[in-house]
């Protein structure tokens, strides 16, 4: 494989100059744009189709591009955003509580602990109106006070109320109004898109992006598709721990094949664990359930003084109980930020207070707001979400307080890319939960909802223009020796893994990487536990390609062989964010290290050593990969250690 | 964990090589199941089993595993999504079945969804009744101010009933005729309460209708089959909906 | 007018079609009983032989009226068996096991049996006009005069029918089948056209049921009380 040498490596953020608040105006005065005769010339490939790449390629279809959609799922509507329950930002101040594109811009970079850029977290403040404009337009029936104006609720992390939502099931309704708009360029003819077809690599010319290599998941067909510029919008990697709140479909893998064509992959160990999802039940689980973190607003959290105390809970009296969080942090108590939350409940749990039949879970418990509100009240807030909790647990969450435990939810971390969203494979574009770009080091809640339209709306259409200008429209096609090559590779690969028929499932291997991950590069990490995950994860790889065992044929439909080469590839990418993880000492966000913390325990960060960017070069499988660094310059935001004491 | 938490099972499960096989069922016998594990573990079970011994496993959707997706589509002792009401086949949990018990499980049946393989099958239809009129025509960045149109809560509570629809197809199983009219009939009637999607409801409603008929699917005979095993409830009102909407579509 | 007459062959438009042929078939049968209840009151069938010889008096309206009649029967019996024809298509390889989830499902023994209740129904009302207007099966004619004015007696000629068994019997088994297809079809009929208030639509629900039990019910009383009765009077 061919890899940039580092020393002549050029990547340049490309971030407007001028004052903050006019970087993006001035930005979109200047880009280039394609004359509209000329944009049906140039076709784009996008791939995934959640929020990012629905809206995405909708936009530019009815830009006049030609588009292609792919998804894994058998239809675009189904990609994961579907399964965001709370809601989504914008800077609206419908409620007249001195709301701002300012104030929003400053609570995201402050909630995403200083390191996310300036310009680009302020341009995802500036669009999240129009964002709310467009789905509202589109049909979303967000949730509405009875003179018929959009409601409002609050969310971690801010002091206004501004966020809007569509009962528990805002990512649903705002992905179901993207595809929408999806389906509308489709019957125009626009836009094709590709179901059940997965990405599985990148086609470079010259160390351009121009093409993809795909699999149709159906007949098993390799397929080559060329185009002028690639945008990936494939999500977050959290499955890489195994246990998730991510659909199981989930995966890195395109993402991981762009890394692996010359794509810095940045920030890669920003992961946001949940303080709110319903615990591990057995060795059998195979994903996580997410509570909405609006919960905590009326949920009291709690563990038993004793350790071991294996009592029900509603015989342990109230001098028993430690409200540990309400005690830690007085101020903020139960409403602390996800992090916060998440690494205390893990530290209680360590201790050995835990409850459940696990140790690994803590109580939340309504018992305090059902007597102050009235059953009915809590119902009316949070009905479906205990149902759906009893569903699962077989418990009354209205008599016997909820068990809760942190899990893995969202990952910051993702391909670099610069203000243009463009990666550093030329035509090579990152949106949504793919990049790394707005959310620093822990992201604040319906706060990715704004991120994903935004990047898919109001910001390629732009930007991908400025790019295509440079380009000469259908320059390669796929009788270039490059897909030939990428082809070639892609079903050696297919071929090998299909072969190995060894004596372990792909499941045992996924199992023991989120294990490793979950205990040495989870919640909080320590250069000895990071040193030892990278030498087990690259122990573990080498036994999955020798003993792995892969059922059925190349050409048939074969699910397990997916997520063979997903597994595959997460074996790579844990090993990447150990690394990431270890070579940042300092503790921040969603990132702990157990070197780094206040006489109090709290998250320390080291703001002269570590205010950049992470990003990392591929150099081979199982060699170190080059480590480069993007400094963050912050002139508008004063840097503060969070505080929610 | 007791005793009582584990529970042996015995399976029929449909195996259909591909398209154009014929299709059997294969027997299967589990023991040791834990009533905590959701329906899709107990099948993630089989498939390590049969795979622990070489064997194809079966073939299912499935993807986000919290009821939300619509990827799961089981036919569960010959009910779409198995016995309990108002779940999908991934928030089932195996407490609802009986040691010793036999479970029959098919894919949705119909010629609108051919079978791919196994337990899976093509759901594109509905792709296509949404591509042909299911969407408010509003090009980005064409939107005016969010609230410039106010909407009655009443309304938008009532299209929010209906756009919940997670597109699994329940309905189309369950429906002795096959009928695709709830999936329908939820977007035509969730966009008729709202002003933004009034300019084009006459043209919505025919041109879904009229690829609904195209996909193979047959006619609604009112059963409320499809409301019954709907996972999220969808009310056969909206069909009703449907109807009135298209009538005033014919009149005009 | 082209695409007025595709968008009634459409599935919606097909159903509203049975739902509105199946209304007007249902107040043909309000209007045919009460008629036919005419024959209780105790006046030796006078005012039912003057009703029929009304009827027949208006002749070519009479006519109209009938042609009406067998189109709205046909076009809902056409339909009837089009859904029919579509479900087979629509799904060709069927369950090995199907249940019905229960809840708000209408599936019942009704609502599974509308074909074969209406196909009986439609043979039946074939040999019901030959029976009474072409007299098929008791070719001869009773003839009766009120204060002079000669007419047809009816009347006669209905309870001759129903003093037997098999008549009865067979004409009873069909008047319960026509209530169990009217139990799921007047529900049916108004969800097809347009019902659609989820406080009203239950309520139909069970008006549906009282329509089916009433209509059939008076449709009952007659041959039950001629042949228990052993006569009108």
């Amino acid at each position: 494989m061919e890899v940039a040498d580092k020393t002549t490596f050029k990547w340049d953020s490309k971030i407007p100059t001028g004052p903050l608040t006019e970087k993006w105006k001035t930005h979109k005065n200047n880009v280039k744009l394609v004359n509209p005769s000329n944009k049906r010339k140039y076709n784009i490939l996008v791939v995934g189709t959640g929020l990012a790449g629905a809206s995405a390629a909708a936009s530019l279809g009815e830009l006049g591009y030609n588009v292609k959609a792919f998804c894994i799922q058998d239809s675009a509507r189904r990609a994961h955003s579907i399964a965001a329950q709370g809601g989504i930002n914008a800077a609206k101040n419908y409620q007249n509580d001195g709301d701002s594109i300012w104030r929003l811009f400053y609570d995201t970079i402050k909630g995403g602990d200083y390191r996310a850029r300036e310009a680009n977290v302020y341009r995802l403040a500036e669009v999240s109106n129009n964002i709310i404009d467009q789905c509202v337009a589109q049909g979303v029936p967000f949730a509405r006070e009875y003179g018929g104006t959009l409601d409002n609720r609050s969310f971690g992390g801010a002091q206004v109320s501004r966020t809007f939502y569509a009962r528990g099931q805002t990512g649903q309704q705002l992905l179901l109004g993207a595809y929408s708009a999806l389906m509308k360029m489709v019957h125009s003819g626009k836009v094709e898109v590709r179901t059940r077809e997965e990405m599985l690599d990148l086609v470079t010319v010259d160390g351009t992006a121009k093409g993809i290599i795909s699999r149709n998941l159906v007949t098993g067909k390799i397929e080559r598709h060329a185009a002028d510029a690639v945008l990936l919008c494939t999500g977050g990697y959290g499955n890489v721990f195994y246990l998730s709140t991510n659909a199981k479909n989930s995966n890195v893998t395109a993402a991981w094949r762009c890394y692996r064509k010359g794509a810095l992959f940045a920030n890669p160990s920003f992961t946001q664990i949940h303080p709110t999802c319903i615990p591990v039940s057995g060795e059998y689980q195979s994903k996580l359930t997410l509570m909405s973190e609006s919960l905590r607003n009326d949920g009291r959290v709690w563990v038993p003084k004793a350790q071991g105390d294996k009592r029900h809970p509603n015989e342990i009296p109230e001098e028993e109980r430690d409200y540990y969080l309400e005690r830690i942090y007085p101020s903020f108590g139960n409403l602390v930020p996800r992090d916060v939350a998440s690494r205390n409940a893990k530290n209680v749990c360590d201790e050995g207070r835990g409850v459940g039949e696990s140790g690994l879970a803590v109580y939340l418990d309504f018992a305090d707001a059902i007597k102050r509100d009235g059953e009915k009240a809590i119902r009316d807030r949070y009905g479906n979400l205990f149902e759906m909790y009893q569903k699962i647990t077989d418990e009354n969450p209205y008599e016997v307080p909820m068990r809760i435990y942190p899990a893995v939810h969202y990952t910051m971390g993702g391909l670099w890319v610069d203000y243009n969203l463009m990666t550093t494979v030329p035509g090579l574009f990152a949106l949504g939960e793919a990049n790394f770009s707005d959310h620093g080091a822990n992201r604040l809640g319906a706060s990715a909802l704004m991120q994903g339209l935004a990047d898919g709306y109001f910001v390629i259409p732009y930007t991908i223009g400025n790019y295509l200008t440079e380009v000469t429209p259908g320059e390669v096609d796929t009788t270039h020796k490059a897909f030939d090559e990428a082809e070639q590779s892609i079903t050696a690969e297919i071929e090998k893994v299909l072969n190995i028929k060894g004596s372990k499932t792909i499941l045992d291997f996924h199992r023991q990487l989120g294990k490793i991950m979950w205990d040495k590069v989870g919640m909080s990490r320590d250069e000895q536990g990071l040193k030892e995950a990278i030498e087990e994860i690259s122990a573990l790889r080498k036994e999955f390609w020798s003993d792995v065992f892969v059922p059925g044929q190349p050409a048939t439909y074969n699910k397990y062989l997916e997520y063979a080469l997903r597994v595959a590839d997460f074996l790579e990418l844990g090993e990447l964010m150990a690394r990431d993880a270890l070579d940042r000492p300092e503790s921040c966000g969603g990132h702990f290290r157990e070197e780094s913390k206040t006489p109090e325990g709290e998250a320390k960060r080291d703001d002269e050593n570590y205010t950049h960017v992470s990003a990392w070069e591929f150099t081979g499988v199982d060699k170190a990969p080059v480590h480069h660094r993007e400094p963050l310059i912050f002139e508008n935001v004063k840097l503060t250690q969070r505080s929610y004491k | 964990m007791s005793n009582k938490d584990i529970i042996s099972v015995n399976l029929k499960v449909w195996r259909q090589d591909g398209p154009n096989d014929k299709g059997r069922f294969e027997d299967y016998s589990l023991k040791e199941v834990n009533t905590h594990m959701s329906f899709l573990e107990m099948l993630d079970v089989l498939n390590e089993n049969l795979m622990k011994e070489q064997k194809q496993p079966v073939e299912f959707d499935h993807d986000c595993r919290e009821g939300i997706c619509g990827s799961c589509n089981l036919v569960i002792n010959g009910i779409p999504h198995g016995p309990e009401a108002r779940t999908a086949a991934c928030q089932l949990h195996m407490r609802h079945f009986n040691d010793g018990d036999t479970i029959t499980i098919e894919p949705w049946r119909a010629t609108a969804f051919p079978v791919i393989k196994d337990l899976v099958v093509d759901r594109n239809a509905f792709d296509r009744i949404m591509a042909a009129g299911g969407y408010v025509t509003v090009a980005t960045g064409n939107a005016p101010d969010a609230n410039a149109i106010p909407i009655s809560k009443i309304d938008a509570d009532s299209a929010m009933d209906y756009a919940v629809c997670i597109g699994c197809g329940a309905c189309v199983a369950a429906c002795p005729n096959s009928s695709a009219s709830l999936f329908t009939g939820a977007k035509v009637a969730q966009l008729s309460k709202l002003p933004q999607g009034a300019p084009e409801r006459k043209q919505r409603v025919k041109a879904m209708v009229e690829q609904m008929d195209k996909e193979g699917f047959g006619d609604c005979s009112n059963f409320a089959e499809c409301e019954a095993v709907c996972p999220v409830g969808i009310s056969i009102t909206s069909i009703a909906t449907m109807r009135t909407e298209y009538v005033k579509a014919m009149f005009s | 007018m082209a695409s007025f007459a595709n968008a009634l062959q459409s599935q919606v438009g097909r159903k509203i079609l049975t739902g509105l042929t199946g209304i007007f078939l249902t107040l043909f049968l309000v209007a045919h009983l009460s008629g036919n209840l005419s024959l209780l009151i105790p006046d030796g069938g006078e005012a039912f032989n003057r009703y029929a010889d009304f009827l027949h008096d208006l002749g070519p309206l009479l006519w109209i009226a009938e042609i009406i009649l067998v189109a709205l029967f046909l076009i809902h019996a056409y339909i009837g068996i089009s859904i029919y024809r579509n479900k087979k298509k629509a799904r060709p390889v069927d369950y090995k096991y199907y249940k019905s989830q229960g809840g708000p499902s209408k599936q019942n023994f009704a609502s599974k049996s509308m074909l074969i209740s209406g196909s009986v129904i439609l043979l039946f009302v074939i040999l019901h006009v030959m029976h009474f207007k072409y007299h098929l099966f008791s070719p001869e004619t009773y003839m009766t005069s009120y204060n002079g004015e000669e007419m047809v007696d009816l009347a006669r000629h209905v309870e001759v029918a129903f003093l037997n068994p098999w008549i009865v019997a067979a004409y009873s088994f069909v008047m319960i089948l026509i209530g169990v297809h009217l139990k799921h079809g007047v529900w049916s009929a108004f969800i097809s056209l347009g019902a659609k208030n989820p406080k009203i639509t239950p309520v139909l629900y069970v008006v549906g049921g009282v329509v089916a039990v009433l209509l059939a019910a008076g449709f009952l009383l007659l041959p039950l009380y001629i042949y228990i009765n052993g006569g009108l009077s």
